[in-house]
């Protein structure tokens, strides 16, 4: 399989994982208890950190099956 | 995708069966479409399918059925590497690549060294994986323009990151200023628009920016291909904290602490601290590789050749071997070679760690780089270039410092996993105080440690976030990564000064913690060559007129024994007749006409056969025997005249070193193949309780085996050439130098100068190298342990306090500053043996003058 392929499978997964995660964050902060900034900058906040842990555990799963 | 070839170089076969196994094992692979063995040529052409087959798992099957893949070693520079995780990041890109054996990369000395298989892949495509990674790659040269070249690339990582120290300190103290103006007295004198959310807006963004942009480009780089390091850390915890202060400047109810709360002297002397890091470790890190440097400048640049009867001057590095080279006092002598005409002396400390000048006269081996002292003298270079032992030092320096200790292999791993370890740790920091912490124990009053200043009324998610990124800048694994192979290479280095090399980190390693040294006795306790130790002359016969005349008989004798004997009269000045007539009695001795005297010399049985009476001597004979010493009897005209004792004897300063191994609690023991009765004279001499005698060489393996499965770990100490295999089945094999060709010593460990007190300091520059290790490693430990949780809050519901980003970052940099200034404390240890030498030069200096 070709390096780009390799790369938009990856992505695809990671981020999936990660807007899932920042979805639920926002979901979860739903109702009065938090102010927009908070649930935005939050779910935001939450989807870097995700991006961030996911890449680097999902690229070398995606290498490692596809070859 | 269409198959691929590869030739493998298959060592090993020696027969067509073992061509048809191999063939066999391979065709039963999937993805293999044809296997064949070239048995002559001593390879196997595979082609391979590589979707589905990875030419690896072909060289593993091949290994698997008993044989070996020639592999090849291939090192190169790589620059740009920061922290333990780009070593781990790296290694593993390499080891993902056909063909590649096993991958080592130096953090310290910015190089790799790659064991891979030439046939399946070429050093540029190891050295394309590197650069796609973000890092520089380039050639390993020979030692001195390896050294210019990584003196001139540390410059260059100095100097850049000066300019970045000079952009972002002054913009940074402005800020923080700015942000400041409000507090005690600063309103005197900070300008109201200093304080103004877009003067800091201005201010900090070429901080971000331009300072911290090597920090974005380079985690970018290294999330493309999955894998993370330190730069990520320092991204994002850059990043989050501009956003931040953006956020609050353009939206300033947006919960980040109100329109009077900022972060950009955050996130600008966050930048700034970082940079700083990377300064201090950019002007440290070269130091601990100064023992090359400095055995690098012992090299002469010029020799004075004669040429056609003249003398001219020409490049060190253009003498050939046989030419003649001229030195003069003071001068450092340019290779290696044989005196040919002169006497000098000359101090080869810097070479052997002997510190008293050795003398030398015709037929003396010189080593090149060493310093003439007082007379002048010619030589003929027996070897130059590469070949010289200088040069050998330096390869075998080179090589232990890039080699990797056992421990070091797990701080690696630890640091590869931290990064992603320190992300999910920040992700639950930030959903904890979201969602519970900030409900229950925020408090406006909040304070930032070590520092007066609150933070206000701040939201939850500016709260939150604020820990967050917090736990992102304070946990840089950069002490943990640096901690071991910064202590390898001062202890390498500090091995080299002292004429010890180790072959590799994990040599030290095991040195320091040995339990057991087993000695090779002939020529490693003992000198090897027999001399005399007794003289005992009987009636009228004197002492000198016995050795005069056993030396005239045995001067023609190629037997040690006799040799021993001529060599003693000529030590004592006597004058050595020659023998009318001479024969030889085998397994009896000699028999000579001198001075018209007949001599009989040789054992009791040559006595006995010419009925000679020696009984008043029995006694003497008994106790010489019982001291190990071979025993010659003499007689003269049919009278018996004396005894001459001759023995091996113990060199200076091996009781000594077995006193010292025993006081650090190794057990100490002495293996031969001698007979049981001289194995324990010489073993008494030396004060060693354990012999084994009467080994065979080809059992000495199996003794070291036997102590180790006692559960010791055992050091051999031998001439490494008739125990080379004990000396490789030994957990630390040590080889006594034998001359000046230390490449060819076989052992993990090498005594260039052959005195046995060195193996007692090659066990304390391992124990010191392996503490300072365990210091760094423990300091790092408690660093990330002690602030990894104060920065998650752990003690804010108590105390009130919150770490901010910026002494993050400052904690961040002094940790991996004092791990390697921790190490360069290793530079004034000495060897307590040297210490006590050097004390007792002094004391004799002092008593001349």
């Amino acid at each position: 399989m070709s390096e780009e392929k390799v790369t938009t499978i990856s992505a695809v997964i990671y981020l999936g994982i990660s807007v899932v995660l920042a979805l639920a964050f926002f979901a979860a902060t739903g109702g009065s208890a938090y102010n927009t900034t908070a649930r935005y900058g939050g779910a935001i906040w939450v989807f870097i950190l995700a991006m961030i842990i996911t890449m680097p555990v999902v690229i070398p799963q995606v290498k490692k099956r596809y070859r | 995708m269409a198959n691929k070839q590869s030739m493998l170089a298959v060592q090993g076969m020696s027969c067509a069966a073992c061509a048809a196994k191999i063939e066999k094992a391979l065709k039963s692979m999937s993805g293999i479409k044809a296997a064949r063995v070239n048995l002559p040529a001593g390879k196997v052409a595979v082609e391979y399918d590589p979707e589905q087959i990875n030419i690896s798992e072909t060289t593993k099957t091949i290994t698997d059925l008993g044989y070996q893949i020639a592999a090849e070693d291939f090192s190169f520079k790589i620059t740009g590497m920061s922290c333990a995780a780009c070593v781990n990041r790296v290694e593993k890109a390499l080891r993902s690549l056909p063909g590649v054996k096993n991958a080592a990369v130096n953090l310290a000395t910015e190089s790799a060294r790659v064991e891979y298989y030439p046939a399946v892949v070429e050093g540029v495509d190891i050295k394309k994986k590197v650069e796609t990674l973000g890092y520089q790659t380039g050639e390993r040269l020979d030692a001195q323009s390896e050294l210019d070249r990584e003196r001139e690339a540390r410059e260059a990582e100095i100097r850049r990151q000066r300019v970045n120290m000079w952009l972002t300190w002054p913009l940074g103290l402005i800020a923080m200023l700015g942000t400041m103006r409000e507090m005690w007295i600063f309103d005197r004198f900070v300008p109201a628009w200093l304080a103004s959310p877009y003067t800091l807006w201005f201010l900090t963004t070429p901080v971000v920016v331009i300072g911290g942009w090597q920090f974005f480009v380079n985690s970018w780089r290294g999330l493309k291909h999955g894998v993370t390091d330190m730069n990520l850390l320092y991204a994002t915890g850059i990043g989050a904290s501009y956003m931040i202060a953006l956020i609050n400047t353009l939206w300033p109810n947006a919960g980040f602490g109100g329109p009077k709360a900022t972060f950009y002297e955050s996130a600008a002397l966050l930048t700034a601290f970082i940079v700083l890091g990377r300064y201090l470790e950019a002007l440290t890190r070269g130091r601990t590789s100064e023992a090359i440097r400095k055995l690098m400048h012992l090299q002469a640049k010029i020799a004075r050749i004669v040429r056609d009867g003249k003398e001219i001057e020409i490049p060190a590095d253009e003498v050939q071997i046989g030419d003649l080279i001229t030195v003069r006092p003071g001068e450092s002598i340019p290779v290696d070679g044989k005196v040919t005409e002169g006497y000098s002396s000359v101090d080869e400390s810097m070479i052997t760690g002997e510190s008293i000048p050795i003398e030398k006269k015709e037929g003396d081996e010189v080593i090149g780089g060493t310093i003439n002292k007082t007379g002048a003298f010619k030589f003929t270079a027996t070897r130059v270039g590469k070949e010289t032992a200088l040069a050998q030092i330096i390869q075998l320096v080179e090589n232990a410092q890039g080699s990797k200790a056992p421990i070091q292999k797990i701080a690696d791993v630890v640091a590869g996993h931290f990064i992603l370890g320190v992300h999910l740790l920040a992700l639950a920091v930030f959903l904890f105080w979201f969602f519970i912490g900030y409900g229950w124990w925020f408090t406006p009053n909040s304070t930032f440690l070590l520092s007066t200043s609150t933070i206000g009324t701040i939201g939850v998610f500016g709260f939150s976030m604020l820990l967050s990124l917090t736990v992102l800048v304070i946990s840089c694994p950069c002490a943990g990564g640096l901690a071991t192979p910064s202590a390898i290479m001062a202890g390498s280095g500090k091995g080299a000064e002292n004429g010890i090399l180790f072959k590799g980190a994990e040599a030290i390693e095991t040195t320091s913690r040995l339990d057991a040294i087993l000695f090779d006795k002939t020529g490693t306790l003992t000198r090897g060559q027999p001399s005399v130790t007794d003289v005992i002359a009987i009636g009228s016969f004197s002492q000198d007129r016995i050795l005069q005349l056993a030396a005239a008989a045995e001067k023609n004798s190629e037997h040690p024994l006799g040799e021993a004997i001529v060599k003693e009269a000529e030590d004592k000045g006597l004058i050595i007749g020659k023998a009318t007539s001479f024969k030889a009695i085998p397994g009896h001795g000699l028999e000579a006409e001198l001075e018209g005297s007949q001599v009989l010399l040789g054992n009791r049985r040559l006595m006995q056969q010419w009925k000679i009476d020696f009984s008043g001597a029995l006694q003497q004979v008994e106790e010489l025997e019982e001291a190990g010493k071979t025993v010659m009897f003499i007689s003269i005209d049919g009278m018996f005249a004396g005894l001459i004792a001759v023995a091996d004897t113990i060199k200076e300063g091996s009781a000594e070193a077995v006193r010292l191994l025993k006081e650090m609690g190794i057990k100490v023991s002495m293996i031969t193949g001698d007979n049981r009765r001289t194995a324990e004279a010489i073993a008494r001499q030396a004060g060693i309780d354990h012999v084994l005698a009467e080994v065979l060489p080809e059992d000495k393996a199996n003794e070291v085996i036997k102590l180790q499965e006692q559960g010791d770990r055992v050091a051999m100490v031998g001439d490494g050439i008739n125990d080379a295999p004990a000396l490789a089945q030994a957990d630390v094999g040590i080889a006594i130098g034998s001359g000046t060709d230390v490449a060819k010593e076989t052992g993990d460990i090498i005594l260039i100068r052959g005195d046995l007190r060195d193996v007692a300091s090659a066990v304390e520059i391992g124990k010191a190298t392996m503490r300072k290790v365990k210091e760094n490693l423990t300091w790092a430990f408690v660093y990330n342990t002690l602030g990894i949780p104060i920065a998650a809050g752990l003690i804010y519901p108590w105390t009130g306090w919150i770490v901010s980003p910026q002494l993050a970052a400052l904690f961040m940099a002094l940790s991996s500053f004092s791990v390697t200034m921790n190490t360069l404390l290793l530079k004034g240890f000495v060897p307590s043996l040297k210490k006590s030498r050097t004390v007792e030069i002094k004391r004799l200096k002092e008593g001349l003058a």
